[in-house]
């Protein structure tokens, strides 16, 4: 559905973007996740039309976005990472008139406005001005813009950013719901977003993509060393981690709801000599289970591994 | 959907869109009201002179050129404080992000604000049609002359209108679309003058050619003649304007 190959971006001598090559399948959620300055809305204007690119290649349902831009914003919903309301007008007005702008007419604009309202949960604030708003309901009206003319992909710029948990937590199921029968290409700087909404993760950094997968098997690849959950029974779960700090190899252990959370050095596996620690204080093992990679964890990794200097920016968009 | 059916539909979505949005700023409402505050006070004052000869128009043949003249000029103040925001407001709110990635032309963004601002200011030309009738009541005015008035202040008004939506797709401050928009009026009134300070014929020539006077009220304000220099002064300024608008649009694209 959108298939992108060398895109690249200048913006005088600064390349943004840097011969960036991914694609997204039918029906695909796919995750674009990055620090801030990435490259993400640089790539997602390329994609809507609104720039051309510098260099390469985008095509959206076998359309070039720039050679046949039209075509491409036919088929495209896209929410800016600002979204774009005109606040002196009414919720109901304003998706009518992008529904206007898509070329819909008639009864069918009007009936269709008011369902893709209902959908985002803002039909009973049809009549209200946008000004009126908070800024979750203004991201609704938001997606509502994006979605008035069915199209067949979406391009969401940061569509969670500046929410309060609630409105996070509803405008993802939102997410979650459109994207059902649609390409879905979303932006964030927010780890767990993408590992709750993705299919497929595509890492960015410094305009180039440093890796592409799925939530899972990122995980995987990238966790060299063992993490496990650690639990006993007839012991405290801090004298347990204190326990547990002593074996050789264990970089950190320190107990938390779920058990004694241990991590090893890299390329060591420790559960043995943990095992062994615990059957030697005589406490019950009652359970030792791997523990997969925070999606945190990924996206310092993979961006600390390119640039040191990163750290700091990247622990601010955190 | 044909093309230019989709392009008919888009300009009167656009229109529809900002016309409105008009009726709900208070921009709209400060220039009308100065707008029939201004040419109330010149009608008036010119209903005084053509009464000199006591009751019944005795004095001055009743016209509307001393009305429409002083308009003429003062428009160039109306213009461009109705056109400043409408392209600026859209580039500083970063709607026009959602304008440039929906299936519309450029053009037809340009020419569809256009198209609404000049729907405005023809509103505010239409309440003072209250004024010819006055004449006609109480007078016998040449009838063709009061046409191509109005006329010829209609297309005057589109065309500053154009610049002034050049002026607000160069700049996202309102403030500097507003004085650009005055300036290159206030050019298009003083042309000649600078043209007539300058020693060479083809210059000159242009320079007053340029000039307004030379085509409203030199010419279908005073003359009641419509000609074809005169219409092509109109159209062609207009059309020159909103090219470089949609230009200047275009061109955000390439320096985002």
């Amino acid at each position: 559905m959108i298939q992108v190959e060398g895109l690249t971006k200048y913006y005088g001598n600064y390349k943004a973007i840097d011969s960036l090559s991914f694609h997204a399948d039918a029906g695909e959620i796919v995750g674009f996740l990055g620090p801030n300055g990435a490259g993400k809305t640089t790539t997602m204007r390329i994609l809507t039309g609104y720039m051309p690119p510098s260099d390469g290649r985008a095509t959206i349902a076998g359309y070039d976005v720039y050679e046949n831009s039209l075509e491409v914003r036919k088929r495209i919903g896209y929410l800016p990472e600002t979204v774009p309301l005109y606040k002196e007008m009414s919720v109901w007005h304003y998706v009518d008139y992008m529904a206007g702008l898509h070329g819909m007419r008639g009864n069918e604009r009007e009936d269709r406005v008011d369902e893709v309202l209902d959908k985002v949960g803002m039909l009973d604030r049809a009549n209200s001005m946008i000004d009126s708003l908070s800024k979750g309901m203004r991201q609704r009206v938001g997606l509502a813009q994006a979605l008035v003319h069915r199209p067949s992909v979406l391009i969401l710029d940061e569509p969670t950013i500046g929410l309060d948990p609630r409105q996070v937590r509803e405008v993802r199921e939102l997410i979650r719901e459109v994207g059902e029968e649609r390409t879905v290409l979303l932006s964030t700087h927010i780890l767990s977003e993408v590992s709750q909404l993705c299919s497929r993760i595509l890492v960015i950094n410094k305009g180039l993509i440093v890796a592409e997968d799925d939530p899972d098997t990122l995980s995987a690849r990238l966790s060299g060393s063992t993490r496990f959950y650690v639990r006993a029974g007839n012991v405290e779960p801090d004298a347990l981690a204190e326990a547990v700090r002593g074996v050789k190899n264990v970089v950190e252990a320190h107990a938390s709801e779920r058990g004694v959370e241990v991590t090893s050095a890299p390329d060591t596996d420790v559960r043995p000599q943990v095992a062994a620690a615990i059957v030697k204080n005589k406490w019950d093992l009652l359970e030792l289970k791997p523990m997969g990679m925070s999606m945190e964890d990924i996206f310092l990794q993979l961006t600390t591994e390119q640039d040191g200097e990163m750290v700091m920016e990247e622990e601010e968009a955190l | 959907m044909s093309d230019v059916n989709r392009s008919l539909h888009t300009l009167w979505t656009i229109f529809k869109h900002e016309f409105s949005l008009y009726w709900i700023s208070p921009i709209a409402y400060l220039v009308g009201a100065a707008w029939l505050f201004l040419s109330g006070f010149f009608f008036s004052r010119s209903i005084g002179a053509f009464n000199q000869g006591g009751f019944g128009f005795g004095g001055l043949e009743p016209s509307m050129s001393y009305t429409l003249s002083p308009m003429a000029f003062l428009l160039m103040f109306l213009a461009p404080a109705l056109t400043m925001r409408l392209v600026s407001d859209e580039i500083r709110s970063g709607t026009h992000e959602l304008l440039l990635t929906a299936p519309v032309r450029d053009w037809e963004v340009i020419v569809g604000k256009w198209l609404a601002v000049w729907g405005v200011f023809s509103v505010f030309i239409l309440i003072t049609l209250l004024y010819p009738l006055v004449l006609v009541w109480r007078g016998s005015p040449n009838g063709a002359q009061i046409f191509t008035g109005y006329f010829g202040y209609w297309l005057w008004a589109g065309t500053i209108l154009a610049i002034g939506v050049l002026a607000s797709a160069v700049t996202q401050y309102q403030l500097i679309a507003f004085m650009i928009g005055e300036g290159v009026a206030l050019f298009l009134f003083l042309a000649d003058t600078a043209g007539s300070l300058v020693n060479n014929t083809l210059i000159s020539t242009v320079l007053t050619q340029l000039t307004v006077t030379q085509h409203y009220q030199n010419s279908m304000l005073d003359r009641g003649l419509v000609s074809a220099v005169d219409l092509a002064y109109f159209i062609g300024l207009s059309a020159i304007a909103l090219f470089l608008a949609t230009q200047t649009l275009n061109m955000r694209r390439w320096r985002a």
